[in-house]
């Protein structure tokens, strides 16, 4: 079954580029443009991995990230932050990744395949 | 001179008979029928003797002669009796009548008792001529000796004065006498105005001037305190000029006191002038430093009010009062904010609760409701009790230092700002190409003309970010020329078309064909229209409760302008955001703003010499009217051969098409 991976980014261009990659490489996706968008469509999705940007209009990122960690099914999502800023690697301490803009579209699909695998192979294997 | 005499009886024969008798013995003889009549007549004659009927009709013999007693105790009154009236006679007697005789009337006694009352009135009339007689020689003995003592009494003064006088010629000269020490300049001038003695200091100072006329010691030509002195009589009190030996000026301050003589001219003037060099020099000094100080307070290129506890302005400078149109009486607080309370933290209140300079930086309004940037310095003044008594409120203007430090600040907020927005462009373009390459690599039509249109779009960002960015680095002349309003409309519609078509919101333009030509710099203008209509799509994405948003660019018409309309269904503006909103780097939209576009925009149209207005309602919507002159103001409209137009440059290329 194909990961579904929950891309949030206020710019739509953005969104449509890590759609479009994510797609052509075999992944399922769905987007938001906000932290508050997001948080519909996580509950409604139930993705595997999220991307998220962290400078929005309405809900920054991080704030949608504590929300989303404070909602049992949803605590143990992977997130990868790609963003703009500069300096963000302490934005959200337990992402798995900070990409900056522009970043490499090879570099962040090895991250979500390593993780997604990572956590299959936990999954198979629960720890004694 | 012979007696007047008065006879009273009511009888008319007795009156007769008796009255003869008695103007035979050489008596004035006055006659009444009763004791009224005999009141009146009495009151109209006074006779010196009374002859009256004790037994009368009305008045009583008794009793008119108690009112002539009253009237005059020296009136000689004598009773006429009847028998049998011993008591009434004596009575009379008792009340100062002079005798009685009893009717019928012997001649002999009448004759007697009017004799009597004769010597009686003659003694007494002695004895008053003897009493002012000595009364008389006593005034004028008394008066004899007054005189002599005052003639004695003057002579002494006299003596007592002159002798003064001399002591005082004598001793003015002296050297160490009594007014050698004093530290003024004494002289005694006569009546021809020639001195006659003169202080040490003064012969010092002017030479030996005794018996030259004082006049060639002052400067000037009126006339000299002596001889003011002279004419008024009185002593008064001048300031003067005087000149030394050596034809030096002192100003003096001079006191006159004229000497009389015995017959109460003035004979001398005492003057005592007091040399006033150094007070004067004082005072001048001390008035030009005043003077300096207020022109220091008036010209310091500063805003300075002193305030006292209710920080009432007690004092303000020109630069205050010209600046604010306010000076003492108001309120510090009303005449820098237009407020009608202290302001928050306001420092002269800190200084005067703890004595200590303070300050703070805020913003005032000038008389012409203009905002500045003030640096407010305070200082207490102490009073005489110790406490702070004043405020001193110094405010610098530093509205244009903090204008280049936010241009400064401005410019490095313009790195990492557009740092930011040309990294998420750039990302973007990565997805437009990426999607190009994928479509060509899978041969996927759909793929590549959406990469392709992706490309050209974000290309078409960028290019205007960079143009913004230029705009905002260097504000660059107009490449102005004549547009039709219409085809220009249509352009900047089909500019912002493609972003509202991309996130489903509906576009709508109302661009009549006859709205005829207006002069612009097409490039800036559009650019910054283009940025509203942009920002007019973010505001509709950003609102997804209402369904798909609606956008509409309405061009009208106008006389002398022409007016260009966008209004949006977005989620609208609050206040501050709207106050803001034209402000460099004041950005609603996260990541995806720059805060360069509406401030860009504005510029633009300010510079076209237009207009940009903006209402807004949360939840419902914002519009934007800009309104552009048709014709450009003179000042901008500098000649399109004038700009600096490098080879190739695109700018200068179009620019030349104007021609």
């Amino acid at each position: 079954m194909a990961r579904k991976i929950l891309v949030v980014d206020d710019d739509p261009y953005v969104v449509k580029y890590i759609v479009g990659v994510l797609e052509t490489h075999g992944y399922q996706t769905c987007s938001a443009s906000d932290g508050a968008q997001a948080l519909e469509v996580l509950k409604r999705e139930k993705p595997d991995m999220v991307t998220l940007d962290l400078e929005m209009p309405q809900e920054w990122g991080p704030r949608f990230y504590r929300k989303m960690t404070q909602i049992k099914e949803f605590e143990d999502i992977p997130v990868v932050v790609i963003s703009g800023l500069s300096g963000i690697h302490h934005a959200i301490r337990n992402a798995v990744a900070s990409m900056q803009k522009p970043f490499d579209p090879d570099k962040l699909l090895e991250i979500i395949g390593n993780t997604l695998s990572e956590r299959e192979n936990a999954a198979e294997d629960p720890a004694p | 001179m012979s007696e007047s005499i008065l006879l009273v009886d009511d009888e008319e024969g007795i009156r007769t008979v008796l009255g003869l008798s008695l103007a035979e013995d050489g008596y004035d003889v006055l006659t009444a029928v009763d004791g009224e009549d005999a009141l009146r007549v009495f009151a109209a004659h006074a006779p010196a003797i009374v002859l009256t009927d004790i037994k009368m009709p009305g008045l009583s013999g008794l009793e008119l002669l108690k009112r002539l007693k009253a009237a005059d105790p020296e009136v000689e009154v004598i009773m006429i009796t009847g028998h049998g009236d011993m008591e009434l006679a004596i009575e009379s007697l008792k009340n100062d009548a002079t005798d009685f005789i009893t009717k019928p009337i012997n001649a002999d006694a009448l004759e007697i008792a009017l004799k009597r009352a004769g010597e009686r009135l003659a003694m007494r009339r002695r004895l008053k001529e003897h009493t002012e007689n000595l009364e008389r020689r006593v005034h004028e003995q008394a008066a004899k000796l007054l005189a002599a003592e005052r003639a004695l009494a003057a002579r002494q003064v006299a003596d007592g004065l002159s002798a003064g006088i001399r002591t005082l010629i004598a001793t003015l000269g002296e050297e160490g006498g009594a007014f050698g020490d004093m530290p003024c300049f004494i002289s005694i001038t006569d009546r021809d105005g020639r001195i006659i003695a003169a202080n040490q200091l003064h012969r010092e100072r002017f030479g030996n001037r005794i018996g030259l006329d004082a006049r060639a010691l002052y400067a000037g030509d009126g006339p000299t305190p002596a001889a003011t002195a002279l004419a008024s009589g009185r002593g008064h009190r001048e300031n003067a000029v005087l000149l030394d030996k050596n034809g030096r000026e002192i100003p003096v301050l001079v006191h006159t006191a004229p000497i009389l003589n015995n017959d109460g001219e003035v004979e001398l003037v005492l003057e005592v002038a007091v040399d006033v060099t150094a007070v004067r020099r004082l005072r001048d000094e001390l008035k030009s430093t005043q003077a300096r100080f207020r022109q220091l307070f008036d010209e310091a290129p500063c805003f300075i009010a002193v305030v006292n506890r209710d920080l009432r302005i007690a004092e303000a400078n020109r630069h205050f009062k010209q600046g604010f149109a306010s000076g003492p009486g108001a309120n510090c607080y009303a005449a820098y904010m237009r407020r009608d309370s202290p302001c928050r933290d306001c420092p002269a209140v800190k200084t005067f609760d703890d004595g200590a300079p303070h300050h703070q930086e805020t913003v005032v309004m000038t008389r012409d409701g203009q905002r500045r940037n003030v640096l407010v310095r305070t200082a207490p003044i102490i009073g005489e009790s110790g406490e702070v008594e004043l405020v001193m409120e110094m405010s610098l203007d530093i509205t244009e230092l903090r204008r280049l430090q936010d241009r400064l600040s401005s410019l490095g907020m313009l790195i990492g700002s557009t740092a930011h927005g040309i990294k998420g462009l750039l990302t973007a373009l990565d997805g437009g190409i990426y999607r190009l390459g994928f479509g060509l690599d899978h041969n996927k039509k759909d793929w590549t003309e959406e990469g392709f249109a992706d490309v050209r779009h974000l290309v078409g960002r960028i290019r205007k970010m960079v143009l913004d960015i230029l705009y905002y680095a260097k504000k660059r002349e107009l490449a102005w020329k004549r547009l039709s309003v219409a085809a220009f409309a249509a352009e900047v519609a089909a500019l912002a078309a493609p972003k509202a078509a991309a996130r489903g919101i509906v576009f709508e333009t109302d661009i009549p064909a006859d709205a005829g030509t207006f002069e612009a710099d097409a490039d800036t203008v559009s650019a910054g229209l283009v940025n509203i209509l942009e920002n007019a799509v973010d505001a509709c994405t950003a609102e997804r409760e209402r369904g798909p948003g609606r956008i509409t660019f309405a061009v009208r018409s106008l006389a002398a302008a022409v007016e260009f309309r966008i209004t949006d269904t977005g989620i609208g503006m609050d206040r501050e955001t709207q106050d803001r909103l034209f402000t460099l780097f004041f950005s609603s939209k996260g990541s995806s703003g720059t805060g360069i576009g509406l401030f860009v925009s504005n510029q633009v149209i300010q510079q076209h010499g237009g207009t940009i207005e903006v209402s807004s309602e949360e939840g419902k919507g914002s519009t934007f009217t800009v309104r552009l002159p048709r014709e450009l103001p003179p000042e901008v409209k500098i000649r399109p051969d004038a700009l600096p137009c490098p080879p190739g440059d695109p700018d200068g290329a179009r620019a030349a098409d104007a021609d």
